[in-house]
């Protein structure tokens, strides 16, 4: 059995491990405008970026889309997650299907999708504008709301599907015999659902913060130049400005970020499952 | 507390009758046995009582109170699950508590209460046990208290004995009847176990095909069956195809001429004669018949007859050592004998007798 590892560990090795290693030895590099970047073993990248306003506000923004659109895919993931599971007709493999559709069509043709329906001569606006409810085509597009639309538009499958997958190893017969002692729907989702479903809760929302926190394409093309997220800031320093090590020390802070909260989180939704 | 009362209740699906009119009256304190083969509508009837399935058509009557409409929630009945459905992430305090809970009883009585349930189902020091820490047993006391604790107007048992071995099944059958009665429990139980119904229940319901066959003791499904169905399902019996002839008098396809209870013939096609009921011996009175096979089971002896081509099953305590018929054996002439009266002529629907009755 061990040998049969051997592929899938090599392949984390060299695929995954060694660039995140190269990654992180050159945030230690010294950037120069003339040779790119110098030899050097320093933190002043990490400083430089933890004391500047601007990318602490990127973060922030970051931090505030990933954390809304994780709670909202919660929010709408949930009834439709149960409706999933507790599916039993032959329509079930297709709702399924459906679900997944969205990741059918690649991040960039969606969110172009989006820029056609939000935008200031969009369809949302031609039509309000068309039956006269409004005379000035209202701003939807480059805005917080808009990326975080987008954003659940791809991450709501993930959620769904892993809640759906929890769901529905909760026997029926356990809602019906909370039903059966006297507890209406909402008792018996508080009581009896919800925490069986915590597991998958915890996972959902993982897996969610963590797409959204590395969202790229969507808020590039949703938020507009003015907006940014850590993704598109990384890309930049990287492509444009040319300082790996700056980008790459930005890349490691996001990347940070993003395991402490995750850690956090699932360390408090796990307590709450077990003390119950 | 109080009674239940089915009103002509059916439940259909696009393609298939899953429960056709089933009419049915449980007493207070009354244990009321639905049985059948499976796929014969007893679950599902148990469902609509319970609240799950929605009927088609009729009413629901618990306590005099119709509830036809009325979620599982508002019905006051104590459901004990096949799978146990204990909430898997409660203590064994919490689970019985829950109902409890949902009815608003104060703190310090739902304590008592709960207390009590737990000693009356000897799970006394378990109640910080989660369910998984428990054997199959327990959890099955479990689910039991859980639903006597609230005192409901109807207790329903879905198969609750299935998941136990088959030693602990004849000791909880006995418990829960106990128990039944000395709290005087309107009580309504599934199984497909005719033994079960039969040690359990004061009454039967025979279901078959989404149908009532027969409803009445086990005495009197026993010794008066219905029909060729239920003649065969409780307990064992020979289901001879032939044609009344006389009064008291039956033809088998092979020409034989059976005695049988007079002045029945409109009532059927098919005879039933209990096993039990044909004597075998080796002289004196009775019909010729050849012995096929015989079968010693220590304190019984099943004899395989062949009557003129019809095979006909008689079981017999087994004859004290030096008894001329504990030396039968197969091919040897025997003669069969049994009181008329006991041979009864029962109508039959298709399907209703297996290929090989006896």
């Amino acid at each position: 059995m061990a040998a049969l590892l051997l592929p899938a560990t090599l392949l984390v090795l060299g695929l995954l491990v060694a660039p995140m290693a190269m990654l992180f030895r050159i945030s230690l590099n010294r950037y120069d405008a003339a040779q790119m970047m110098q030899e050097a073993l320093t933190a002043e990248n990490y400083l430089r970026a933890l004391a500047d306003p601007y990318y602490r506000e990127v973060m922030a923004t970051t931090l505030g889309v990933a954390l809304s659109s994780t709670l909202l895919a919660l929010l709408i993931g949930f009834p439709a997650a149960y409706w999933l599971a507790r599916m039993e007709s032959r329509w079930k493999s297709l709702a399924t299907i459906l679900t997944l559709f969205p990741l059918l069509v690649g991040n960039v043709v969606r969110a172009a999708g989006w820029m056609a329906l939000l935008g200031r001569d969009g369809a949302i606006n031609a039509a309000l504008i068309g039956t006269g409810l409004i005379a000035e085509p209202l701003p939807m597009l480059y805005t917080t709301g808009a990326v975080i639309a987008g954003i659940l538009a791809v991450v709501a499958p993930y959620m769904i599907l892993t809640l759906a997958a929890v769901i529905e190893a909760i026997p029926r017969s356990v809602e019906e015999a909370a039903a059966n002692l006297g507890a209406g729907p909402l008792t018996s989702f508080r009581r009896v659902v919800l925490p069986l479903a915590l597991p998958g809760v915890a996972a959902g929302c993982v897996l969610v913060f963590i797409l959204c926190m590395n969202a790229y394409a969507t808020p590039v093309l949703l938020g507009g130049p003015q907006f940014k997220m850590m993704a598109p800031a990384v890309y930049d320093q990287f492509v444009r400005g040319t300082n790996w090590p700056f980008g790459a020390a930005l890349a490691f802070l996001l990347l940070i970020v993003t395991l402490v909260l995750t850690i956090l989180g699932s360390t408090i939704l796990a307590g709450r499952s077990r003390s119950r | 507390m109080g009674t239940l009362t089915l009103d002509a209740i059916s439940r259909r699906y696009a393609t298939t009758v899953a429960v056709e009119r089933v009419d049915l009256d449980v007493a207070q304190g009354e244990f009321v046995a639905l049985l059948g083969p499976s796929g014969c509508g007893k679950t599902t009837t148990l469902r609509m009582v319970a609240g799950f399935v929605p009927p088609s058509s009729g009413r629901i009557l618990i306590a005099g109170r119709d509830v036809t409409k009325a979620p599982p929630h508002g019905r006051d009945t104590g459901m004990v699950f096949q799978s146990y459905a204990l909430f898997p992430h409660m203590t064994v305090g919490e689970n019985v508590a829950f109902g409890l809970e949902m009815r608003k009883v104060a703190r310090a009585e739902r304590d008592a209460r709960v207390r009590e349930a737990l000693r009356l189902a000897r799970l006394e020091g378990l109640a910080d046990r989660l369910p998984r820490q428990l054997s199959g047993g327990q959890q099955q006391r479990v689910a039991l208290a859980r639903a006597l604790v609230v005192n409901p107007a109807v207790f329903l048992l879905d198969e609750p004995l299935s998941n136990l071995d088959a030693k602990l099944r004849a000791e909880v059958r006995i418990e829960i009847r106990a128990l039944q009665q000395r709290l005087g429990l309107t009580t309504l139980f599934v199984t497909h176990d005719q033994e079960e119904a039969l040690t359990m229940a004061d009454r039967l319901v025979v279901m078959e095909r989404g149908r009532v066959r027969q409803i009445g003791t086990a005495e009197a499904l026993y010794e008066r069956p219905a029909d060729a169905f239920v003649a065969g399902f409780i307990g064992r019996c020979n289901l001879l195809r032939g044609t009344p002839e006389a009064p008291g008098r039956f033809r088998t396809p092979g020409g034989a001429l059976l005695p049988c209870l007079p002045q029945q013939a409109h009532h059927g096609q098919v005879l039933a004669l209990r096993p039990e009921r044909i004597a075998v011996a080796t002289a004196g009175d009775g019909l010729a018949a050849r012995l096929v096979a015989v079968t010693y089971l220590g304190a019984q002896t099943e004899y395989h007859l062949d009557l003129a081509g019809t095979r006909l099953l008689a079981i017999a305590p087994t004859p004290a050592e030096g008894d001329p018929r504990r030396a039968l054996a197969p091919g040897d002439a025997v003669l069969a004998l049994w009181d008329p009266a006991e041979a009864r002529l029962l109508p039959a629907e298709p399907g209703d007798l297996p290929d090989d009755a006896t």
